[in-house]
């Protein structure tokens, strides 16, 4: 058996190890960004040049990032609203309260869990179509806002942390089972609340075939289907692209814009963070 | 504490109203009805109608005109790509997945043992990968991947490769699209298991301690056990990202001018059956054979962590 300081210096080291390995790639990613880059010869990193690249950017197709940014936000926020809005109380009642279809919907919310969410992007184009939706920003939000994750992550909440005896009592003190969810259950949950809002944006942010599929117009797209557009018409990959083009990006450009899309995640995860780790509510029955 | 006690105070001055629990069962269906109706209508817009509908474009024949039974499931099955890009998503999670689980696992016991300072900001490193989810994954892996450019150009230079096409040539694309995968999602799970090992009550540390389990023996038949149903979950949903993958090889075969085939993977082929060959039937039919893979997967992995378990 190791002794105990071994161990503890053995998982330092680990941890240490570790995070730099994850780190390295990310922090050399970041200095490219602030490179200067026409093709011919980069440089080495400053200050300036990342505000030149950043106006490259912007320049691109009369400021197309821009409206991709704003596209994002718009399908992302508004899907995680309503992924919440829905996922709490469905996973209150799966969890809390008998009813017939209980255990119907406990398995559809399993099953959908489970497929992969671009197997059904066809499908789900199909039927957009079908009522003549595509390309409607709030369609895709909507859609999103489908989170059987959410669900699934709000029944375990309720299961496990919320404390059997305050329900009950709840119910003999003559409150409904929907005055009990809002009154009780709900201002106890900040955690799933923030569990399943930074579960559900972080997906939406990152989602590349639905809007892929369902927002096809190049300006009406989100970050992610246009960082694409960016890779594909830089002359980086393919020489023959640059011809045409006004501004023409390179691998400092295509980083910083990378790094510009990934700010909302990890503000969000910032945001999130103290509620992902700690049981809040356990605190509620432990006292 | 407050709420405790507050409660307590309640249900003895009113435990005793039978009648009032009473009219509250009549109404606890209509109550779940209403609780449940969002999420019900989400479940049929974005899963149950979709569903439905693929099934029904697949048993279409080609023309779209009337009945073709399971001509689109020969014509798919048929193709002579379809086996292989099963084979390909299996070589990525023969690669990805070992690797996934024991890193995940690992990483969380280490940083649940750290004191809270240190432990956090590991966390917090372990995790940022995962803001560069998806399309902003790859542009760093792209990156990475490009020996002229790239941090650890040593290793390409190692293996003899000088350009982004010897690098990304077929035979090493298990391995890219793993290492991609493997990048962007460990930690975003490390946070989620060491949310579960925090949920782990002191008493129960305490009492295996008492019992004279060292640290390891806790390890073992406490933690893990505790968040089987974590490793589950996470075993079920990355086997099924294994099969949709559709944007690294995607793209990956667009900067690299057709070096990797543009149906590497199953998703890929649908997407390939729905916009390039126009054949919805085919598209749909290919939808549903990964629906049943994935769901047959998901169900046995479900069944074994006993994800979802009812105790009552």
């Amino acid at each position: 058996m190791l002794s105990p300081r071994l161990g503890r210096i053995g998982r330092i080291t680990t941890l240490l190890l570790v995070a730099a390995a994850f780190a390295y790639p990310l922090l050399a990613f970041l200095a490219v960004a602030f490179r200067h880059d026409d093709g011919l010869a980069p440089t080495g990193p400053a200050l300036n040049h990342a505000a030149d690249n950043w106006q490259s950017v912007l320049a691109f197709n009369d400021g197309v990032f821009l409206s991709w940014l704003t596209n994002s936000i718009i399908v992302a926020s508004t899907g995680s609203l309503i992924a919440v809005v829905a996922a709490l109380p469905a996973g209150y009642a799966l969890a809390r309260l008998r009813f017939r279809g209980r255990r119907l919907l406990r398995f559809l919310t399993l099953l959908t869990m489970v497929i992969p969410n671009t197997v059904l992007v066809i499908p789900i184009y199909l039927e957009v179509s079908a009522v003549g939706a595509v390309n409607n920003l709030w369609v895709v939000g909507l859609l999103m806002g489908f989170f059987p994750f959410g669900v699934y992550l709000a029944y375990i909440h309720f299961k496990t942390t919320l404390p059997n005896q305050i329900v009950e009592s709840a119910r003999l003190d003559g409150l409904t089972d929907i005055q009990t969810f809002f009154k009780i259950a709900l201002p106890i949950s900040k955690q799933a609340v923030a569990l399943v809002g930074f579960f559900s944006f972080v997906a939406n942010w990152t989602n590349y075939f639905l809007p892929l599929v369902l927002l096809p117009l190049s300006n009406s797209t989100t970050v992610s289907v246009g960082l694409q557009q960016l890779v594909s018409s830089s002359p980086l990959f393919d020489p023959t692209n640059a011809a045409g083009l006004d501004v023409r990006l390179y691998a400092p450009h295509l980083a910083l814009a990378t790094l510009v899309t990934t700010l909302p995640v990890l503000i969000v995860f910032v945001l999130a963070q103290r509620y992902l780790v700690r049981g809040q509510t356990l605190g509620a029955v432990k006292g | 504490m407050t709420q405790q006690v507050l409660v307590r105070h309640r249900s003895r001055t009113r435990a005793s109203s039978a009648p009032a629990v009473r009219r509250v069962r009549a109404r606890k269906g209509h109550a779940a009805a209403v609780l449940v109706a969002p999420y019900v209508l989400l479940l049929l817009v974005g899963g149950l109608i979709p569903t439905g509908y693929a099934v029904v474009k697949s048993l279409q024949n080609e023309a779209e005109t009337g009945f073709g039974g399971l001509s689109s499931y020969q014509r798919v099955a048929g193709d002579f790509r379809f086996v292989e890009t099963f084979a390909n998503v299996a070589l990525v999670l023969c690669v990805w997945m070992p690797l996934l689980l024991t890193a995940a696992v690992v990483l969380a016991l280490l940083v649940d043992a750290s004191p809270r300072r240190f432990g956090a900001s590991m966390r917090f490193v372990y995790y940022l990968p995962g803001a560069f989810a998806g399309i902003a994954n790859f542009m760093l892996w792209l990156f990475l991947l490009n020996p002229g450019q790239s941090p650890v150009d040593f290793l390409w230079h190692g293996f003899g490769y000088t350009s982004l096409n010897e690098v990304a040539q077929p035979g090493n694309l298990p391995f890219i699209i793993a290492a991609m995968l493997f990048f962007q999602g460990t930690g975003t799970w490390v946070v989620v298991l060491c949310g579960g090992l925090n949920g782990i009550p002191d008493e129960l540390l305490e009492a295996a301690k008492m019992d004279g389990a060292t640290a390891w023996g806790v390890v073992w038949s406490v933690k893990i056990p505790m968040i089987r149903p974590w490793l589950g979950y996470m075993t079920l949903l990355n086997l099924a990202y294994g099969f949709q993958l559709f944007l690294e090889p995607q793209v990956l075969g667009q900067v690299t001018h057709g070096l990797i085939s543009p149906q590497w993977t199953p998703n890929q082929l649908s997407f390939t059956y729905a916009y390039q060959i126009l054949d919805t039937p085919a598209a749909a039919a290919m939808s549903v054979i990964l629906l049943l893979v994935t769901l047959g997967l998901g169900l046995l992995v479900v069944h074994r962590s006993r994800l979802f378990q009812d105790e009552r």
